[in-house]
């Protein structure tokens, strides 16, 4: 048996599962410290489904605690940034193209110092231990506790990153490191972000993983935890503590994994309607659709890989005005069970409209009783017309598609879609992430340096991919379900004879999952 | 009348420019960052109609020369556009009157315009290719005749090489040569032009139609099957004359190299559900030849372009990447290409390909 845990701003929610089977399922609210959420949640579980502690097998959490620490601007650490590339990229500083208010949470602590290397290996400047230093003395006297490291061609030669990473720890043994070339591909400029916003994060990830351990261990359940990432596979805790920000948008890869083990359909678009937004995906053969070259975070370019989502301003707390005609951006959010008219206050939001139309039950549908019918019905077709326009945007081929709704806020959506064949409403969906945590894959990555004038490019593919489908199935992967996940050529020309550095990455399903549809029992 | 380009308009230009760079080009973002820099701080550009210019106009093309990839890593200074100038007209003796795009794909459509502002020099409302192009010899500055050099080209480490040669081959070997040695990209100031010179030699209109494209691009949001008709119908009404749909695929390979100075490999797309052949993509910092079950669907000189299918943001070959899903336009080239003298450098044969250019409006 295993648990998933998905711990989002508003709420935490868990699930026990047995093979597909579905045996408890809770949701709470997510505490300031973490651990109390997680805690309760278990808690509820264990209790309602009466599970001896021992016969489980896993823990994966997924968490949107990084994400939204990135969107919100809050709990990022100041940090500084080497950038070892002068005079290259001089009017191009590191942070250039960042949105203000999350550069100043980090403070703009920007060193460039010579060094890189040209994409044949001949250095752009030498790397001077003297401006190195000077950085580092820098950083020492403002006592900045985290560091990011960047230098281009890195991925092909991280050898300098790894020296002023050492020299930066030797200096300073209690600044924390995160070197660009081991957390972003090719791209100075994004692979630098990836770098700074991952650093930015560390004492927030010691905080949530330790939050979870001490969680699991105060609940005596004493299993393996693992942390879903942004591309559905599942790292240690120790990884995750090291590289927290491979769990961007783990929340809506989880939540589209959860939809399509719901529902048992592997292509379809997921419209997951919250309080405030409506996140539309894309199932592809059971998994997310990625989403193109650079993925801002916040507000900040990064080349993470992640799935490819359109939000837009409608859920359950938006705000109706204009007759009808005009829903959200704005939502009274979490305060919809204060503030709108079924929970007795005095604004009107799509909630509202929904139990007006006799559609739903929620709070006290007297409060609108007396809301003009005709304004009611413009406002139904309005937000059937913004989901209907979503799906279109999204969906890849004219015609209708499945959709599969989940979330709070599915009740929104009472009548017909244009673009749906059908509608799909889950039993289990409000907690879908929970569900995709606990289905999350098993990836592995292997990376090699190859000239593919010695040996042809297929060989080698061929060679790796054989490499890494035995050892996941060693790692507890069904043989059936190995697939590749992304296959990555950074020309090396510094050595001769074409070289190439390949990294390929492998993912499959743990056999303990058993794929198949989610049961509910 | 008077067009100017401001900051604002650098995003819009960047898209159109790399939907016309075929793939090649390089990345705008950089530039885009340092256009907007320079056109904030010194003001907009005066862009000139290449009819409006003087009989004693003295025009020069400024860019980049290289492998895009290579400016992915290693960023520019910031100052190569105003160092390349001022080395130029310290050499030559003369005053640049006019700056003009050599090529109106990618980074180089924008690259110009920080030279322009910082200098107030106006640049001229076209380019020497329409589109993307690997070499020196295939811009319609050398087709029709125009001396290379003298030139300049500006590097990395601030250092210039000067050129003196009238071959363009021989002026695209040490150019190369120079960027790769160079760290594989370097700023040039080159292909200086009388004004009938400029006349004859520049692709007309190009830098205002990139713009629009963009603006087409950027104010359809939807998949590339909802902008296809306003970029048609944009296209029918230009030179460019036809635009259209190739493919809609997902990338299942891409394979490639620098080699000689060039980003040279090939791209496979594959059809969802795989019910249709792939499509093979052939790069040269371009893409030059798209191809479907060994059947030609388009070739250089005709445009083609890659655009992620969903937001049709248009696609560089180097941010190509596995699992992409992707679709693929066919557009013709303007008609300085579609000459005899014109094809015998830029027809599938002068990339080493074994069959002849069939227009895309044939295929």
């Amino acid at each position: 048996m295993r648990v998933g845990i998905d711990v989002g701003g508003t709420h935490t929610d868990a699930v026990i599962l047995d093979g597909q089977a579905v045996i408890a399922s809770t949701k709470v609210l997510t505490t300031q410290n973490v651990k109390d959420g997680v805690v309760n949640a278990l808690d509820e579980i264990l209790h309602e489904s009466g599970v001896d502690r021992g016969k489980i097998d896993a823990v994966m959490i997924g968490t949107t605690q990084f994400t939204n620490a990135v969107i919100q601007r809050r709990e990022l650490a100041r940090t500084a940034i080497i950038r070892i590339a002068l005079p290259s990229g001089e009017l191009v500083p590191p942070m250039i193209d960042w949105p203000d208010d999350i550069a100043a949470e980090l403070g703009r602590h920007t060193y460039m110092i010579h060094g890189g290397r040209t994409y044949d290996g001949f250095p752009i400047a030498p790397l001077s231990d003297e401006e190195l230093d000077e950085a580092i003395d820098d950083i020492a006297r403002k006592e900045i506790g985290l560091v990011a490291i960047a230098g281009v061609f890195s991925p092909s030669d991280p050898a300098q990153e790894e020296y002023v990473a050492a020299r930066v720890r030797a200096k300073l043994p209690r600044v924390r490191v995160t070197a660009s070339h081991s957390i972003g591909r090719m791209g100075l400029l994004e692979r630098e972000n990836a770098a700074l916003l991952n650093a930015s994060l560390l004492p927030l990830a010691d905080m949530v993983v330790k939050s979870f351990a001490a969680a699991l261990e105060d609940k005596q359940v004493e299993c393996p935890f693992y942390i879903s990432q942004n591309d559905g596979t599942l790292m240690s805790a120790d990884f995750a503590a090291e590289f927290p920000a491979l769990t961007f948008a783990s929340g809506p890869t989880n939540s589209l994994r959860g939809a399509s083990l719901l529902t048992d359909l592997d292509d379809a678009v997921v419209v997951d309607i919250g309080g405030t937004t409506s996140d539309i995906g894309v199932l592809q053969g059971g998994f997310p659709r990625q989403s193109n070259i650079s993925i801002e975070v916040g507000g900040v370019r990064t080349n993470f890989r992640m799935p490819d989502i359109q939000a837009i301003g409608l859920g359950g707390g938006s705000i109706v005005r204009d007759e009808g005609s005009t829903i959200g951006p704005q939502s009274v959010g979490y305060r919809l069970v204060t503030e709108s008219l079924v929970f007795g206050g005095d604004t009107l939001t799509a909630t509202d409209i929904v139990v007006a139309s006799g559609k739903a039950d929620i709070g006290d549908h007297e409060k609108v009783a007396g809301l003009d019918a005709s304004m009611v019905d413009k406002a139904v077709e309005k937000i059937h017309a913004m989901i209907d326009s979503g799906i279109d945007q999204m969906k890849s081929s004219r015609d209708p598609v499945p959709v599969i709704l989940v979330g709070g806020g599915a009740v929104l959506i009472s009548r017909s879609l244009k673009t749906a064949s059908a509608v799909h409403r889950p039993e289990h969906s409000g907690v879908a992430n929970a569900i995709g945590a606990a289905n999350a894959q098993v990836g592995s990555e292997t990376e090699r340096i190859v000239s593919y004038r010695r040996i042809p490019r297929d060989t080698v593919l061929e060679e790796m991919t054989g490499e890494l489908t035995s050892g996941l199935i060693r790692a507890g992967a069904d043989p059936e379900s190995v697939r590749i996940a992304d296959i990555e050529e950074t020309a090396i020309s510094y050595l001769a004879d074409e070289s190439s550095r390949v990294r390929v990455k492998m993912v499959g399903d743990l056999s303990l999952v058993r794929r198949g549809k989610i049961q509910c029992r | 009348m008077s067009v100017t380009i401001a900051h604002t308009d650098i995003g819009d230009l960047c898209s159109g420019s790399v939907f016309l760079a075929t793939g090649g080009g390089g990345d705008p973002y950089v530039s885009q960052i340092l256009v907007e820099q320079a056109l904030k701080k010194h003001g907009a550009v005066e862009l000139v109609l290449l009819a409006d210019i003087p009989d004693d106009a003295f025009v020069v093309a400024i860019g980049e020369v290289g492998a895009p990839t290579v400016s992915l890593e290693q960023l520019p200074i910031g100052t190569e556009c105003l160092d390349v100038v001022d080395r130029f007209e310290a050499w030559t003796g003369r005053k640049i009157t006019h700056i003009v795009s050599f090529e109106v794909g990618g980074a180089n459509s924008v690259i110009p315009l920080i030279a322009a502002a910082a200098k107030k020099i106006p640049l001229i409302d076209g380019d020497g290719m329409g589109r993307a192009l690997p070499e020196a010899q295939m811009m319609t500055f050398a087709i029709e005749g125009v001396r290379p050099t003298p030139a300049v080209a500006v590097d990395y480490a601030g250092g210039a090489t000067y050129f003196d040669t009238a071959d363009t081959l021989l002026y695209e070997r040490q150019i190369r040569n120079i960027a790769m040695a160079m760290g594989g990209m370097v700023f040039t100031a080159e292909h200086p032009m009388t004004a009938n010179e400029a006349r004859r030699a520049i692709v007309p209109g190009t830098i205002s139609f990139a713009l629009q494209i963009g603006q087409t691009l950027n104010g359809n949001y939807g998949n590339a099957r909802q902008v296809e008709a306003p970029l048609k119908a944009l296209f029918e009404h230009s030179d460019y004359g036809i635009l259209k749909h190739l493919y809609t695929g997902k990338i299942v390979d891409i394979n490639r190299k620098i080699v000689g100075g060039f980003d040279v490999g090939e791209a496979t797309i594959e059809s969802v559900g795989g019910r249709a052949p792939p499509m093979t993509l052939s790069i040269k910092n371009e893409f030059l030849v798209a191809t479907v079950a060994g059947k030609v669907k388009a070739s250089v000189p005709d445009l083609i372009t890659m655009v992620d299918h969903e937001t049709s943001s248009p696609i560089n070959s180097e941010r190509i990447h596995y699992g992409q899903r992707v679709t693929v336009f066919g557009i013709g080239c303007p008609p300085h290409y579609r000459t005899e003298r014109a094809l015998k450098v830029v027809a599938p044969r002068a990339f080493g390909f074994d069959f002849d250019y069939q227009p895309i409006d044939t295929l």
